[in-house]
């Protein structure tokens, strides 16, 4: 419960003000790749590696991971229908040939058709994604964030024991 | 960049290989023996199993594989055994594909410490036993045959009531057992002629063609409107008599199976007689037969047991085949793989070389190699091969080349084996109370070759017993004169040959067994005995004969009798349907004829009213 809480506000935090609008919304791109594409495969393993490594907000990467999971789930048959549609492109044959040879490029599968068509997907999107993103924290922190603050649910969230609980334990963490 | 990251991800590496490193030993053997023994269907176990993540590499000291028929003894075991499975396979497709494997310790038939006994779990259980597995009992029923018996104590005055009352004839059983299955199938056909709606429809359409009170119509449409009905009434009928047809025609299907069995009578009585000559152990004495009662426990008991180990290695083969009809599941979320090479197309389990050390029950140290073990040999392209041989100190040789094949749609299964070398000092030639003499010396030479094409066998048996002399010395004086005619037939014999042929080319399975000697024992049994195993099995015939006289005859009337009635029910429903079929036509005749007449009413009256006839 208290590490969701403390997710929560940093989640808070962050849009409010601590990390900057390409940091978050870098960890959203990231967390949406993984989100889009079947968890188990070698390119997710390096997303998390860049996740760890980069100065990219982790707790908006997971919030990302969980919402895009869920989108991947209801667009599971048209990245099939997509993968499908990639793979069967004529002059990409002899090029897919060479790469399935290949064991480093098989390592990636990228000749399942839910893999190639939602990591293509998940690619694409993420061009326009990043200064899409970008702009909502910046709009939100500039129009929407001091609205927020004084939503109910959010005033009785501050005010529950767990919340004052959680500020003074990162007072003392520091 | 972040460090705390970096170092995250180093210490889940570490943890990562520090936990495969404790657990997969223990987890890989477990599941490997589960699965193994699941399929030989008793236990599969190892010893000093290791696995190596970091090279892929197997290795165990000891392997010992459970016979399922005799759980206390491995069909094989394997001392210390490595090899290395290839990388990229294991990874991109779950393939383990292994190019060379070092197998020492080799030895068939050995004893276990503890019982091999492994409970199969339901769904995994197998189906019936194969087509080889037929042959190998057909082949130990024919080694049996005439070994037991006493060919010195035959004796004419057999006493036939003692015997018989012994033997167990189940021609009657049998009889009565099919008379049950007329009985049954008589009163299946009976109900389904009575139950059927054929009669009720009959009815109804009678009803219907008397509804048609065809001197009634005064109105042409309602003629017609008639004739259409009619018309669809000898479609009724007419579908009728194909039902009928139909059920005729599964009814003496039906009973024409229990014809077939009526004409196995004969062959019943002729068992219950051989079970009741084999009984009395009276041999029959032909050529044939005798070259069975002298080699053929031996040589067809050992040919049996080879023949075990084939049917094995169909019976792992066939198992190893996937259904075509399995149909390819999509589950969500996994969409589905393009192989755009057969790069990967390799079968799951592929053990390409295996290089093989080990002895055998006698003690020769043998050596080979067996090829291409995999459990899709399509896939794999090649059929599993072997190539084994070996020689002891007493230069005695072991030799076994062989090819199992299922590659194409009929499994093939060949192989050739060749021992010899061996002594036969000190050693009975036959188990057969005709050749009781231990030997001198002696040397013996077997070549056994097999061919299997899915239920088509062909195998021949060499044996040479040569450099032979008999101890006739430690027997004693002979007992009685068929004694002393073999003896002296076969002291001037020093080489004895025999051929065993085991085939179905032809047809059933015919198993002949001839040698060199066979003509000097008949000649000797002629001499003596063959008057009193003929007066014996005459008297046993007349006795079966007696016992189940007339069974198949009266059977036969029964069956008669009970088709007979069913033809009768099926003719009155056929003489039911054709009346239709006459009443029918007639309505229609009648219909047409109203029809016409109506007409020609309706053509006059115009004719009367506007005055031309056209």
């Amino acid at each position: 419960m208290f590490l969701i809480l403390k997710y929560l506000a940093k989640l808070m935090k962050a849009l409010a003000s601590e990390a900057s609008p390409s940091q978050i919304a870098g960890g959203m791109i990231l967390g949406m790749i993984i989100g889009l594409t079947p968890f188990m495969s070698l390119h997710n393993f390096f997303i998390v590696v860049l996740i760890l490594v980069l100065r990219v907000n982790i707790g908006m990467a997971l919030l990302s991971f969980m919402i895009f999971s869920g989108v991947a789930y209801l667009a599971d048959p048209l990245f099939h229908s997509f993968g499908v549609w990639l793979l069967e492109l004529e002059g990409m044959q002899e090029t897919y040939g060479s790469m399935y040879n290949n064991e480093w490029w098989a390592l990636t599968k990228f000749y399942n058709t839910v893999v190639i068509g939602s990591f293509v997907t998940a690619a694409v999107l993420s061009i326009p994604a990043f200064p899409v993103f970008r702009i909502l924290v910046l709009q939100y922190r500039e129009k929407i964030q001091a609205k927020v603050q004084k939503w109910k649910v959010i005033q009785a969230f501050k005010s529950t024991n767990l919340y004052s609980i959680y500020k003074t334990v990162s007072r003392v963490r520091g | 960049m972040r460090l705390g990251g970096v170092i995250t991800i180093l210490v889940l590496i570490g943890l990562g290989f520090t936990a495969a490193y404790f657990i997969t030993d223990d987890w890989i053997e477990s599941n490997v023996e589960y699965q193994a023994s699941v399929m030989n269907e008793a236990k599969v176990e190892f010893d000093g199993f290791e696995f190596s993540m970091l090279n892929l590499k197997l290795k165990w000291d000891r392997l010992q594989v459970a016979n399922k028929n005799n759980t206390m003894e491995n069909t094989f075991e394997t001392g210390e055994t490595e090899f290395s499975m290839q990388f990229w396979p294991l990874i991109l497709a779950n393939k383990v594909v292994v190019n060379n494997v070092k197998l020492t310790g080799f030895e068939l038939a050995t004893e276990r410490e503890t019982d091999g006994y492994f409970e199969v779990p339901e769904s995994e259980a197998d189906e019936e036993p194969g087509f080889i597995y037929s042959v190998v009992d057909q082949v130990a029923g024919q080694a049996q045959k005439n070994a037991q018996v006493k060919f010195t104590e035959i004796r004419s005055d057999l006493n036939v009531d003692s015997l018989m009352a012994k033997v167990d004839i189940r021609t009657d059983d049998k009889v009565d057992s099919l008379r049950a299955g007329i009985q049954q199938t008589y009163t299946k056909w009976d109900s389904t002629f009575n139950n059927t709606n054929i009669n009720d429809e009959i009815a109804q359409i009678n009803q219907t063609i008397d509804g048609i009170n065809v001197q009634e119509f005064k109105d042409p449409k309602k003629v017609l409107s008639s004739i259409e009905q009619v018309k669809k009434l000898k479609d009724q009928v007419d579908s009728l008599r194909n039902r009928a047809e139909s059920l005729k025609q599964n009814f003496q299907n039906d009973y024409g199976t229990t014809r077939d069995e009526i004409t196995q009578i004969d062959n019943w009585i002729q068992d219950d007689f051989q079970r009741a000559v084999n009984m009395a152990q009276l041999p029959d004495l032909d050529v044939q037969n005798i070259g069975k009662a002298l080699f053929g426990e031996n040589l067809l008991g050992d040919y049996a047991v080879y023949l075990e180990y084939v049917a094995l290695a169909r019976e792992y083969g066939s198992r190893f085949v996937g259904s075509d009809e399995e149909t390819e599941k999509i589950p969500r979320y996994e969409g589905v793989d393009y192989h755009f090479t057969d790069k990967y197309d390799l079968p799951d389990l592929w053990f390409r070389n295996i290089e093989l050390s080990g002895k055998t029950l006698t003690g020769i140290a043998i050596s080979g190699q067996v090829t291409d073990i995999s459990n899709d040999q399509e896939k794999a392209g090649e059929p599993i091969r072997f190539h084994i041989g070996g020689q002891d100190e007493n230069k005695v040789n072991l030799s076994l080349n062989g090819e199992f094949n299922y590659l194409k749609d009929k499994p093939r299964e060949s192989f050739e084996m060749n021992y010899s070398g061996f002594t036969l000092a000190n050693t009975k030639l036959s188990g057969s109370d005709l050749l009781p003499y231990d030997l001198q010396t002696g040397k013996g030479n077997v070549n056994v070759t097999l061919d299997i094409v899915d239920k088509r066998i062909d195998s021949r048996i060499d044996y040479i017993a040569s450099e032979l002399s008999f101890d006739f010395a430690s027997a004693g004086e002979p007992k009685n004169q068929l004694e002393t005619l073999i003896r002296r037939s076969i002291a001037s014999t020093d080489q004895i040959d025999v051929t065993a042929l085991v085939d179905n080319v032809e047809g059933p399975l015919r198993i002949r067994l001839r040698s060199n000697i066979d003509d000097l024992f008949m000649n000797a049994l002629r001499q003596t005995v063959s008057e009193e195993v003929a007066e014996a099995r005459r008297k046993i015939e007349a006795e079966v004969q007696r016992q189940v006289a007339g069974k198949k005859e009266e059977l036969a009337a029964f069956k008669s009798e009970k088709e007979a009635e069913i033809m009768e029910r099926y003719n009155a429903i056929q003489e039911k349907i054709r009346e239709q079929v006459e009443r029918v036509e007639q309505k229609q005749k009648e219909l047409e004829e109203k029809k016409k007449e109506l007409e020609n009413a309706l053509k006059n009256k115009i004719k009367d009213r506007i005055g031309i006839d056209y």
